[in-house]
């Protein structure tokens, strides 16, 4: 048998209480941390913002979802996402943005929590218990 | 510009650039909306998008591509994945039949 894969999202992997100076300093902070988990390697994080300069990755809610390019699979690891909260806001093209939700993926490891993600955006309430969570518990219970 | 009745539309493709996001969220949801109308959903990449697609949904960024791969495809394309009126409005006339013009 082999060892059960991690799940994509691990506790350590979220961060409610993060600052940052605009859209790239917030991209580059969910990939900081998804390379802190050993999901991606360091040229990852360049093709996020790549990827978020030509096509944003803003969903509604007050939600974003950070991501590389398709070209940008030979740097990840394994799948994994990771959950950083601006209480304070960020500006994103004009939207704001109070969470992001940062994604490395090669297979298909993250598409149950993606599922999970639009689910509970679809639903104003819920969005917001996840735009407001202050513990890690809240965070997981959600997406997991 | 194609057009084509909504129950001539038996696989509908969500074409997205790296199948990490929004896509992937979009494709999900569609599935689920259109379980009862037997409309199977597919998600690929979009210089991959299948011969026998007969709509394709794909982010506004992504038209010109999924038009050069698909051409002649009906294309409906959304900007935003919550509550885009693109999306509320395909799905409701795939739902009650209608013209699905993209």
């Amino acid at each position: 048998m082999p060892d059960a894969a991690p799940l994509p999202l691990e506790p350590r992997a979220v961060v409610l209480d993060a600052r940052a100076a605009g859209r790239d300093d917030a991209i580059r902070q969910c990939g900081e941390l998804l390379l802190a988990v050993g999901a991606i390697t360091e040229p990852y994080i360049a093709s996020m913002l790549e990827r978020e300069r030509s096509i944003s990755t803003y969903v509604g809610e007050g939600v974003a979802i950070p991501h590389g390019t398709a070209k940008a699979k030979q740097d990840v690891l394994r799948d994994a996402v990771c959950v950083v909260r601006f209480p304070e806001g960020v500006d994103w093209d004009g939207e704001r943005v109070g969470l992001c939700v940062g994604i490395a993926a090669k297979g298909n490891g993250h598409v149950a929590l993606l599922a999970a993600l639009a689910d509970v955006l679809l639903d104003p309430d819920r969005a917001r218990n996840l735009r407001e969570a202050t513990e890690v518990e809240t965070v997981m219970k959600e997406l997991l | 510009m194609a057009a084509i009745e909504s129950k001539d539309i038996h696989k509908l493709v969500v074409a997205c650039d790296a199948g990490m996001g929004s896509s992937v969220m979009l494709a999900t949801q569609l599935r689920k909306q259109l379980k009862s109308t037997g409309v199977a959903v597919e998600h690929t990449p979009v210089n991959e998008i299948p011969k026998d697609a007969d709509l394709v949904v794909c982010h506004t960024g992504l038209a010109a591509r999924a038009r050069a791969v698909a051409p002649g495809v009906p294309l409906v394309t959304f900007q935003i994945f919550i509550g885009d009126p693109a999306v509320t409005k395909l799905v409701s006339t795939i739902k009650n039949g209608g013209t699905v013009d993209a």
